[in-house]
């Protein structure tokens, strides 16, 4: 039995690479090719979160950002280093397949960790523009697309696909527009529905090789219904570093860097 | 114990031996205003002002080991900080250290197995509000519904194993900090009577020397306490077993006249104690279930035996977070009385929590708890603002109110606001 490929939606991870090939590729050949061209063992970054309310510009967080594997088994931490008061509070996410993934997050100043559930996932990342279900991969296998026409993002060629999730009691969205990239399928631009509004656009910015993969360095999203949106940039953007699988568990987390 | 300066000197200089890479720290200095709009009996004084100043370092020179260590130091305008400038590591004094160490800590890393031995925070259970299976969490309660937790001195060994977690735990002894007596908060009926201000009046007008309470020590336990837990992360569930063997960190106060003073004396004692816990985590489609449960036996039969059980809901909806439950009791075998336990008096007591995120920087929260019997209740309100990267603001209220007779009701004159200012960095 021929074994599905996998890809994924990768909100903070990463963009993709490789020439493009032919034009008449449905849906999720683009998709697959997109998330194809995003593999890597790892992924680490310094990410500066600047979070902008309506009226402008409201605060600053750091965090570092690590991930281990790719496609739907992976495992990413990612740790506040900045500012003081939130410095060390850190979230786990363990990705699945074939549903949505596991999260806890860590606050060292009660010493405890906390489990957040999928209801809860629609919830704002500390603040951030970002919900928690943002900062997780969803493989591409956990979503149906249909081609939605053709765009120009930031004067390149991109295709519009439309993503709505097969079980849709699992994320806060209805449904997502994607726009990638012809010249080498990067994810542009996502469009998130709850029910026909949108609720978040995130815009892939500065769009550059690293390591061989397209990787956008700063992500913009926007958070339409309360008019606020977060830039985060991604700085010392690496792959393939070396690291290892006992990182990524329960007990590391607590462990404080 | 008392721990030599150079000792923490030296840690501040093998930090700063250190690569940059390997070494972190922040720290921060708050500064807190206390106003009580009602006079107490036990104490008249209705403004308080307390400053703490903390300082953490962690170092991790190799992928396998750490060192961490963080160092308080407080000063206040009422007395409850010792005046005494010596560096503090056991916790186990009636008033609150000047210098104190609440970390350092060495941490060796091997896959899933770690080994920390070292003053340390060891935080057991699941439940927000009231955890009876944390038991190497004492607290300072000299504030009684604003409790900070203190380190204990112990060695902790994890290992991680798939979705099991197995901790063993070996601590010396912690005691809670219990409310200085004749301070605000010192508990009332059936603990120490404070001599209500009208009766000391009258006693002083007739010439008589007014009788006071003074704290006559505590005797501590000499041997170790231990503890074990076994903990299972499954598919959306989360459970827990814990077994310890110890002392209560919560004491049974024993009074007597001392008539050359002319006054109760009072006398701490930390009786053993058994636990037998588990608790658990069920999130579902529209809310998470949590429950936590402790029974306990004592060999001394001054101590009763009993189970206290935690039972509650909690739901993110939009920038709500949402907790409300039951904490309830039953008793197997009654045990001496008075004993000052914040945490059997938070039993028979429904509770909720409700915390909104208005944006990055603001946040409100409330929390509040009422006794089943309607007899107490407390609510208390907070409103936290960030400015810039490193100050916060943070304005709260408690409201107290009940008989006297019930754990809240006995603080009733407590009610208070107070302002805080904190620098991180």
């Amino acid at each position: 039995m021929m074994r599905m490929k996998r890809a994924r939606l990768m909100l903070l991870g990463v963009v993709v690479v490789m020439a493009p090939s032919a034009s008449a590729q449905d849906a999720r050949q683009i998709m697959e090719e997109a998330q194809k061209r995003t593999e890597a063992r790892s992924q680490h970054y310094e990410g500066l979160l600047q979070v902008f309310d309506a009226k402008g510009k409201a605060s600053d967080k750091r965090w570092t950002f690590d991930r281990l594997g790719s496609h739907g088994t992976s495992k990413a931490v990612l740790r506040f280093t900045a500012p003081a008061e939130v410095k060390g509070v850190a979230l786990l996410v363990v990705n699945h397949p074939d549903r949505a993934s596991d999260q806890w997050m860590w606050t060292p100043a009660i010493g405890r960790d906390r489990r957040i559930a999928l209801q809860d996932r629609s919830t704002r990342f500390f603040g951030t523009d970002f919900s928690f279900e943002d900062l997780e991969e969803r493989d591409v296998s956990q979503y149906d697309y249909t081609l939605d026409g053709e765009e120009t993002i930031d004067g390149t060629p991109c295709w519009r696909v439309v993503a709505t999730p097969r079980r849709t009691k699992a994320s806060q969205y209805t449904r997502s527009k994607v726009w990638v990239r012809k010249d080498n399928y990067a994810y542009a631009q996502i469009e998130s529905f709850v029910k026909d509004e949108i609720a978040r656009r995130l815009h892939y910015r500065q769009i550059e090789q690293v390591q061989g993969i397209w990787s956008a360095r700063v992500l913009e999203m926007n958070d339409l219904r309360r008019k606020s949106r977060t830039l985060l940039t991604l700085e010392k953007l690496q792959y393939n570093v070396p690291m290892q699988e006992s990182d990524f568990t329960l007990q590391a987390l607590r462990r404080e860097r | 114990m008392r721990l030599h300066p150079a000792l923490f000197v030296l840690l501040a200089l093998g930090a700063a031996g250190a690569d940059a890479q390997s070494l972190s720290q922040r720290g921060f200095l708050e500064a807190r205003l206390q106003v009580y709009p009602q006079e107490a009996e036990s104490d008249t004084r209705q403004v308080f002002g307390d400053a703490l100043f903390r300082q953490e370092l962690a170092w991790q020179p190799s992928g396998w080991f750490s060192l961490s260590g963080a160092f308080d130091a407080r000063a206040d305008s009422d007395g409850r900080v010792e005046r005494s400038w010596s560096l503090d590591w056991s916790d186990r004094g009636a008033l609150r250290p000047a210098l104190s160490v609440r970390r350092l800590s060495g941490a060796f890393q091997r896959g899933g197995i770690r080994l920390e031995a070292g003053k340390q925070l060891v935080r057991w259970g699941k439940a927000d509000i009231l955890n009876p299976t944390d038991r190497f969490a004492p607290r300072d309660f000299f504030e009684v519904v604003d409790a900070e937790f203190l380190p204990v001195t112990a060695g902790r060994l994890m290992w991680e194993r798939g979705g099991d977690t197995f901790d063993v735990v070996v601590s010396r002894f912690t005691p809670s900090r219990t409310p200085a007596p004749e301070s605000r908060w010192a508990p009332g009926p059936g603990l120490s009577v404070p001599v209500p201000g009208d009766i000391r009046r009258e006693l002083e007008a007739l010439g008589l020397r007014p009788l006071s309470i003074i704290d006559a020590g505590a005797t501590y336990p000499s041997r170790a306490q231990a503890g074990a837990r076994w903990s299972h992360v499954g598919q959306g569930f989360e459970f827990s077993a814990a077994f310890f063997d110890g002392f209560n960190h919560l004491p049974l106060i024993e009074g007597r006249l001392d008539p050359a003073e002319g006054a109760i004396a009072l006398t701490r004692a930390y009786l053993p104690l058994r636990l037998y816990g588990a608790d658990a985590a069920w999130p579902f489609r529209w809310l998470t279930l949590k429950g936590e449960i402790g029974y306990f036996t004592s060999r001394d039969e001054n101590a009763g035996e009993y189970g206290i059980y935690v039972l509650q809901v909690e739901r993110q909806t939009g920038e709500w977070f949402l907790v409300g439950g039951y904490a309830g009791e039953f008793v197997t075998r009654e045990g001496a009385e008075p004993q000052f336990s914040p945490e059997r008096g938070l039993a028979k007591t429904f509770l909720g929590r409700a915390s909104y995120t208005i944006d990055a920087n603001r946040s409100l929260a409330f929390e509040g708890a009422v006794r089943q019997t309607g007899k107490g209740a407390y609510l208390e309100a907070e409103f936290s603002r960030a400015f810039g990267q490193h100050w916060r603001l943070t304005t709260a209220g408690t409201l107290i109110a009940g008989d006297r007779d019930d754990f809240f009701g006995q603080f009733r004159e407590n009610s208070n606001v107070r302002v805080t200012a904190r620098y991180s960095y």
